[in-house]
């Protein structure tokens, strides 16, 4: 990790990113028409413009392109009737609306995701969550967990490119997939052992494992406007379950 | 009373046929630096991850015998004893945390975890990264660094504990000469400053004047002890299966009886007629 | 919480929700996302592994749709099956580790369409869809067809995953198995 440019995102305090992504992500769910969703979706796009991690909504087009298609073909062409008509094609009018409440719902999670990991500083959360005299063990976890997804997701493509040039053939009957999942798999597995092994060792030689309070070495500041906008994320957020419950 | 004991030591790690330290003896003593050799195998890495507690607690296997790092055994309790005992291994990034971004958030890491005060981190900091010759690499991410600015970067991880005993396993091995010859005139000072130092290293160039006594490891256990500059010389060491300096190595395949030579102005002085 | 375990769970929660990525790639409609929870409590023990099958579920759920959530109860029931397996050398052969595999898969299936049902009154989209409509041609009704897939699909599921776990922990070496004891155990050694 170098230095990034210093935005929004990366001047707030470390929790409001974090709290805003799981409100923006129970809202989410919460959100039950395709117009709901798809003003959520153009909030979270927003924001992220706005905190400067605009990239992340265009980057989170990647997966999502293909989840929208799969989504349309699911629900607009084998939906239910009444049929409307769309450029040519009878699509599932009920249909359309699920799909596209669907993928608003799926594209806000994943631009907020994407926002938080572009602009996540395990730095700097370890020491916010220091000042409030977490254990170091519970915020470790948390950044941890966070930094290994990316590093696995990464390592797991690599591993099936590597594989595939060396003759691995991906297609075939259940019983030759199957035997295929371990020349897929070990290799990330063994290496996650291997990586457990020695960071585990590296934690204990630097006294990670003890029980004394960690000292936050450069404390993030609280601003009163980082409080007000996670109150207010996590105020949306109930309201929008409690809106969904009741109605 | 010595900073590090060991008495009739045996260690086997776990799946392994025999034991890796065999009825094992000996001491360091504080204000000193013990340097450990031997041939691959002989048992030198294996007594610092014992010393360190990291054996068996870490590794597994079955130990015997009487350990003593300043005062408590290693093997209960936590490793580092509150930051006192410092490991440095030979691979850098084995050592990391794995969360700093900064080279100066990396040093801090031990000192934050152990609740020091800010201001007394940050300024131990600074003083570690200087003594280390690696001010410079402070902002620098980790991932950025050679292998060579890695391993100075760990071992100011630990230089900023001020611990009182020094356990390095093969510290050179990324290092160049200059970081080297600064890694020997630490150890130097960290021993004048009353710390017990323990390395283990087949650099004999390096560590024979810098190092107050040799233990040469066989099959587990130390079979020659002595100053350096007396057991460098003889025979008994490479009997022993490990080496000397260039020069002794040269005098002996040419023949030339113990006491050898053991530097090259000593070569030059005896035999350039 | 030592070292280790600090060590072990993000890896663990990280390799729950990426496997079942690559096994998707591979063309299979297995979920193998349980890989990681099979795998903490092979090596540390049942607790470990609820504590990861709970926190990688939460993850999912959050990255993928709520309505994943509350399958975290079946993730703390494999630790637990996982657990008694390897107190009882559940993986000593590849046979033994294909029967708990097994009666995990039924235990999990037979929870997850409990699960369904009260949730979403039995229907989620899952890659089972054809195998329900092959079964409602044969006369079977809707709920039973759905339920059957899935519980087909979780058997074979959790087998390969207590398979391939009993795989990758037989061939790791003698000195990284001394750092697990309960691996040592797990594999009847």
């Amino acid at each position: 990790m170098t230095a990034r440019p210093a935005t929004l995102a990366s001047r707030a305090h470390p929790f409001t990113p974090l709290v805003l992504t799981l409100c923006i992500a129970i809202t989410a769910l919460a959100a039950a028409g395709p117009l709901e969703a798809g003003v959520l979706y153009a909030v979270t796009v927003a924001l992220a413009v706005i905190s400067g991690v605009g990239r992340a909504a265009l980057r989170a087009l990647v997966p999502l392109a293909p989840l929208w298609f799969f989504l349309f073909l699911l629900h607009g062409v084998m939906g239910e009737s009444p049929r409307i008509d769309v450029a040519g094609l009878a699509l599932s009018e009920a249909g359309i609306s699920l799909a596209l409440a669907q993928a608003a719902r799926l594209g806000a999670i994943a631009t907020a995701s994407l926002a938080l990991s572009a602009s996540f500083s395990p730095a700097r959360f370890i020491d916010a969550a220091a000042e409030r005299r977490w254990s170091f063990a519970a915020s470790y976890l948390v950044v941890a967990t966070l930094l290994a997804l990316p590093r696995f997701r990464a390592r797991a493509a690599a591993i099936l490119d590597a594989q595939r040039s060396r003759g691995l053939r991906l297609r075939g009957g259940p019983l030759h997939r199957l035997r295929a999942i371990r020349p897929v798999t070990f290799p990330l597995l063994l290496g996650a052992l291997a990586e457990v092994d020695e960071r585990g060792f590296a934690l204990e030689t630097r006294c990670a494992a003890g029980v004394t309070a960690r000292t936050p070495l450069a404390p993030p500041v609280d601003r009163p406007a980082d409080r007000v906008v996670r109150w207010l994320a996590i105020g949306g957020a109930v309201c929008a379950m409690a809106w969904r419950v009741a109605g | 009373m010595s900073a590090l004991l060991m008495e009739g030591v045996t260690f086997t790690y776990p799946g392994a046929g025999a034991p890796a330290l065999r009825d094992c003896s000996f001491s360091a003593a504080n204000g000193e630096v013990t340097w450990l050799t031997g041939a691959l195998g002989a048992g030198t890495s294996t007594a610092l991850l014992v010393a360190a507690g990291l054996a068996p607690r870490h590794t597994g296997g079955e130990r015997s015998g009487q350990v003593r790092a300043l005062g408590t055994d290693p093997a209960e309790g936590a490793a580092g004893l509150g930051g006192r005992v410092a490991l440095v291994l030979s691979s850098p990034g084995a050592q990391l945390s794995g969360i700093a971004e900064t080279v100066a958030q990396e040093v801090a890491f031990a000192p934050a975890n152990l609740g020091w005060p800010a201001t007394r981190i940050h300024a131990a900091v600074s003083h570690a990264l200087d003594r280390m010759g690696v001010a410079h690499l402070a902002p620098r991410g980790p991932a950025t660094l050679s292998g060579g600015e890695l391993q100075r970067v760990v071992i100011a991880s630990m230089l900023v504990l001020e611990p009182d005993l020094w356990l390095l396993d093969e510290p050179t091995s990324a290092l160049d000469t200059t970081g080297r010859s600064l890694l020997h005139a630490l150890l130097r000072s960290e021993a004048a400053r009353g710390a017990a130092v323990v390395i283990a290293s087949e650099d004999a160039d390096g560590l024979h004047p810098a190092a107050d006594r040799v233990l040469v490891f066989r099959q587990g256990r130390p079979v020659v002890e002595g100053a350096p500059d007396e057991v460098l010389r003889g025979d008994a060491i490479w009997a022993a299966g490990a080496g000397s300096t260039t020069v002794a190595a040269l005098g002996r395949a040419s023949g030339v009886a113990s006491p050898r030579p053991l530097t090259v102005s000593e070569g030059v002085r005896r035999w350039a007629r | 919480m030592n070292a280790r375990l600090l060590a072990l769970v993000p890896a663990a929660i990280a390799i729950n929700l990426v496997v079942g990525g690559l096994v998707n790639a591979v063309g299979l409609p297995l979920y193998l996302d349980s890989i990681g929870t099979i795998l903490a409590t092979v090596l540390a023990g049942p607790a470990v592994g609820m504590v990861v099958g709970a926190i990688g579920q939460l993850l999912f759920g959050l990255l993928y749709g709520y309505q994943w959530i509350p399958f975290g109860l079946i993730q703390l029931l494999i630790a637990l099956l996982a657990g008694a397996a390897a107190a009882r050398a559940g993986f000593r052969s590849t046979g033994r580790t294909v029967a708990w595999g097994l009666l995990t898969g039924a235990l999990a299936g037979s929870l997850s369409a409990v699960i369904s049902y009260i949730l979403f009154k039995g229907v989620t989209a899952t890659g089972t869809t054809a195998v329900v409509t092959l079964l409602r041609h044969l006369g079977w009704s809707l709920p039973a067809a759905v339920t059957a897939s899935s519980l087909a699909l979780d058997l074979v599921d959790k087998a390969v995953a207590f398979v391939l776990v009993g795989a990758l922990v037989r061939s790791l070496p003698g000195r990284m198995l001394g750092r697990f004891p309960r691996a040592a155990r797990a594999l009847g050694r």
